[in-house]
């Protein structure tokens, strides 16, 4: 049990005595041969202002630093002070709200206290756990060496208990998505280059055709220099030219605009071609890791909020690409090949004819802060919206029961004036900021109409450059027009893409092993020890100890919030446990690869699921469906599944029977009728091991003896854990355990638990009252 | 059901004195008005039996069910051709009635919006019939599909790349 050892043992910390130094302020003088347990840090005084201290536990004494934050002793002078550990010495961890208690007691005296935030409670948790092993050895079934190995192995994988991290993992930053300031966002954008790899060959045609289709659309005006000095002009002044000069150069501009407008369509289309690939690919990346990522990540995610960034945020970045980099990249060429060919016609020229345009890409800039926040608000307020519908619409019946029609359409208003209003804002700047490059580009036309006139008075242009100039400049100014409209677009893809690697960059709480055992059919022994479930800092449960045979039935009872279904949770692997372990015929959980251990669990839960699809897919979903199965079996196993679930009458009474479609919530079906295709698609996967989380609490009773015979036939020979608030449902369980807040209070069969006339007994006693109440009653 | 004048016998026994091979317990008897009745192995009769198919979609030509009146299942017929001709010709009669399916050979119009209002040409005539949700049409990965109107008949096209390109068109405009 040197759980925390590794953060200990600092480098100076190698030897067994020496001064430790885990961090500022901690000085801890270990005696030779004295060992470090465990160690945690708290994080508030006396008198709960914020502060760093921290408490070690050795094998033969508690030390702390400062001694106490609270002083629950002698005074103490500063310096770190120590406990010998004896039987009589007990600490008790505290924690119901924003503040912790940690006591230590010797003689039933407390003799010191600590206050802790819940941000510490994960370590300060750890300690207690590994004091009470230590003093008072109070882990159960004296853990052999094999179970000391395991608890050191899995107080690794929980490091920094110190982080302040909840149990939840990364969050999302959902509300502000440009909180962490524009480097991540655009440092997101970047990373969207990365899925352009696969496609680079045609992504570097497409700048290729970019390039090339800019320089075409730079040689008309160039054209009409020459056109205009050695052809026009010395015809007007009396020459003999013939017009089949003209005709030349006509014919060389008409070519030019064609050959531009070929290369810009293959330009368009090739780009096209590999943003939608990089769209498509992120789409896919973001959903197929959406789906390896825990329960906890959904369960404090909008549905929303989701589907937008996997839907439209992902399209965003395809126009954004698709369009706006194209744009951008060819305007870029553009100006910089145009200053080029100006400086090379003529320098003071050029040199006056982009002079303003240092001010407008500082305008830009200055522009681009406004924007910015003015886009987050925009997309978070957006996000809002999308939350409201995807809230009301499968609400919509509480909604119409309660007549809050009106309130869900004030409420979708009221987050759309939001979207309005945000909106509003960016449109103020943006209104502002268009016209005002314009103006920019009509007093450049002046200055290069004035600078130029001058110039052919002194001689030293031609008509014709002037000419070619203003055509060109006209371009110019139109360009940077249209990339000002890059700055916008390019926030909101920066944005996009910021959502969608905030999923990416999510880990999954519950993660794969890293070299996986394949458990192949399990025997369904389930061996629970010292189980222990924290979600954020509140406990849920506290060492549950349970050993389920294989074939063994047992039925979880206990109030709401006493931790049924969380242990059953545990059991499924949606989550992990904070300590002690859950084996599978004497494999740890967390080294079975977690698909291949989820396909010997079938669930049953309270509120079936049904896909949309037919009955027949419904029933087959759990199937691994491969090409090579044979569709008339399958068809025979679902209708046998069907059978033993009792589904099979009802399903034929459907319009097209086993091909009749559901939709997202069952449909035409009852309650009850779901329920039992739910079971019949339990039954169809032949699990070792079988979960009924409240299978049959929402249907009413004649429904439930139907489903309950189902159930009957589903448990038989599989390791169960059933779960019911309706006792009458779990006369099959070869064991009843009964939980209180996250203990085991009562165990046995139901007949031994009547005669213990426990918990147990009382409730059963109650539901009995009950029962006869109603019957009485009708 | 069926018309009095249908060309069927009156009555069918299923086990045939002469055909005890495929003798499946139970038989069928040609009521009145074209109903069935269904004689079980104990003899116990229900009367007004209903065919269907239990895969009419994936399965055609897949697993037949009796089901009584109540919706009890009386017998599973896996496969049909297990059944010596008689006993399948009447099960099959029942069911081709059941299994009104007109094939759609030209779509005429479709009506934007929802409900769609459909205007198409069938193998049994031209046909006005209204969808409720584009959910009712299901395109089959193999190429067919199948259409529901808001009254639960069902309208089939076999192949979707062998409708006229006109029909098409309109077929594509409502994804």
């Amino acid at each position: 049990m040197s759980a925390l050892k590794s953060r200990i043992a600092s480098p100076s910390a190698g030897a067994s005595n020496g001064s430790l130094s885990p961090g500022a302020g901690d000085r801890f003088e270990l005696e030779s041969g004295e060992k470090v347990v465990a160690s945690c840090r708290f994080d508030l005084d006396a008198n709960l202002r914020f502060t760093d201290g921290s408490i070690v536990l050795t094998d033969r004494r508690l030390m702390a630093d400062p001694p106490a934050s609270a002083d629950g002793g002698p005074a103490f002078d500063g310096s770190p002070r120590s406990w010998r550990l004896d039987p009589e010495t007990t600490i008790d961890v505290h924690l119901r709200s924003a503040v912790g208690r940690i006591e230590l007691a010797q003689q039933g005296r407390v003799v010191a206290r600590w206050l802790f935030t819940p941000a510490r409670a994960k370590g300060v948790h750890a300690l207690e756990d590994a004091f009470d092993a230590r003093v008072h050895g109070q882990t159960p079934q004296s853990r052999d060496t094999e179970a000391d190995t395991d608890t050191d192995a899995d107080t690794d994988t929980d490091e920094q208990p110190e982080s302040g991290a909840p149990a939840g993992g990364k969050s999302l930053s959902e509300d502000e998505p440009a909180a962490s300031g524009m480097g991540t966002s655009w440092r997101a954008l970047f990373r969207v280059l990365a899925f352009a790899r696969p496609h680079a060959s045609m992504a570097i045609l497409g700048i290729f055709l970019t390039l090339a289709s800019t320089v075409a659309t730079l040689v008309p005006p160039y054209l009409t220099m020459p056109l205009v000095d050695s052809v026009l002009i010395p015809k007007q002044a009396g020459e003999p030219i013939p017009f089949a000069h003209v005709w030349w150069y006509l014919g060389g501009l008409a070519l030019a605009a064609t050959a531009a407008w070929l290369l810009s369509w293959a330009r368009s289309w090739t780009l096209a071609w590999v943003s939608e690939r990089i769209a498509a690919d992120l789409r896919v990346k973001t959903y197929a890791h959406m789906q390896t990522l825990s329960l906890d990540f959904f369960s404090g995610k909008r549905t929303g909020d989701l589907m937008s960034r996997v839907g439209s945020d992902t399209d965003r970045i395809n126009i954004f690409l698709s369009v706006n980099v194209i744009e951008f990249a060819s305007n870029v060429m553009l100006v910089v090949l145009t200053a080029v060919v100006l400086i090379w016609i003529n320098p003071w020229l050029a040199l006056v004819t982009l002079a303003p345009f240092p001010l407008v890409v500082w305008l830009v800039y200055a522009v681009r802060t406004g924007l910015r926040r003015g886009f987050a608000r925009a997309s978070v307020a957006w996000a809002d919206m999308t939350s409201v519908l995807a809230d009301t619409i499968p609400g919509i019946r509480v909604v119409k029961a309660f007549a809050q029609e009106s309130r869900e359409v004030a409420r979708f208003s009221d987050s759309n004036d939001r979207v309005l209003d945000a909106n509003d804002r960016v449109n103020v700047v943006w209104a502002f900021f268009g016209p005002l490059v314009s103006l920019f580009s009509e007093i450049g036309l002046l200055v290069v109409w004035a600078a130029g006139a001058w110039m052919v008075f002194s001689g030293s242009v031609t008509v014709g450059m002037l000419t070619a100039f203003l055509t060109y400049i006209s371009r110019f100014y139109g360009r940077i027009e249209s990339m000002i409209h890059m700055v916008p677009a390019t926030q909101r893809a920066a944005t996009s893409a910021q959502r969608i690697f905030d999923i990416l960059d999510c880990q999954p709480t519950v993660a794969e092993a890293a070299r996986p055992i394949n458990p192949g059919r399990v025997r369904g022994r389930i061996e629970i020890s010292n189980l222990h479930f924290r979600y954020g800092a509140r406990e849920i449960l506290h060492g549950i100890d349970l050993t389920i045979e294989p074939g063994e039935m047992i039925g979880l009872v206990g109030t709401s919030g006493s931790g049924k279904s969380t242990l059953a949770n545990l059991v499924c692997r949606f989550y992990d446990p904070s300590s002690g372990s859950i084996k599978i015929d004497g494999n740890d959980l967390r080294d079975l690869s977690i698909t291949d251990y989820r396909r010997n669990l079938g669930c049953v839960l309270q509120e079936p699921f049904l896909f949309f699809g037919t009955i027949a897919e419904n029933i087959a979903y759990g199937c691994p469906t491969d090409a090579t199965s044979d569709p008339d079996e399958l068809r025979q196993r679902i209708v046998a599944a069907a059978r033993a679930a009792g589904a099979h009458e009802f399903i034929l009474a459907q319009p097209l029977a086993y091909d009749s479609r559901v939709g997202e919530r069952g449909g035409s079906l009852s309650g009850g009728e779901r329920q039992r295709l739910s079971i019949a698609r339990a039954l169809l996967v032949d699990p070792r091991i079988l979960v009924l989380d409240e299978a049959t609490s929402a249907v009413d009773a004649e429904t439930e003896a139907i489903i309950q015979a189902a159930i009957d036939r589903l448990v038989a020979g599989r390791t169960t854990i059933a779960i019911a608030h309706r006792l009458s449902t779990l006369r099959r369980a070869n064991r009843l355990v009964v939980l209180d807040h996250g203990r085991i209070a009562e165990m046995g069969t139901h007949d031994d638990l009547l005669a213990a006339e426990g918990a147990y007994a009382r409730l059963y006693h109650a539901q009995q009252k009950a029962a006869e109440e109603a019957a009485a009653g009708v | 059901m069926t018309s009095p004048e249908h060309p069927l016998p009156p009555a069918l026994h299923a086990p045939s004195p002469h055909t005890p091979a495929t003798l499946p317990g139970w038989r069928l008897e040609r009521a009145s008005h074209g109903r069935l009745d269904f004689i079980d192995s104990t003899g116990q009769r229900h009367g007004d039996v209903d065919v269907l198919r239990a895969f009419p979609v994936s399965a055609p030509a897949g697993p037949v069910v009796i089901v009584a009146t109540d919706g009890a299942e009386l017998a599973w017929i896996d496969p049909l051709s297990d059944l010596d001709a008689p006993l399948r010709g009447l099960l099959e009669t029942s069911l081709s009635q059941r299994e009104f399916l007109p094939v759609i050979e030209r779509i005429e119009s479709v009506s934007d919006g929802e409900p769609m209002e459909w205007s198409v040409v069938t193998d049994r005539g031209p046909r006005w019939f209204t969808v409720a949700h584009i959910d009712d049409i299901v395109y089959a990965p193999d190429g067919s599909v199948s259409i529901t109107d808001s009254v639960g008949v069902r309208y089939a096209i076999p192949q979707l790349s062998r409708l006229d390109s006109r029909s098409r068109r309109l077929l594509d405009r409502l994804d």
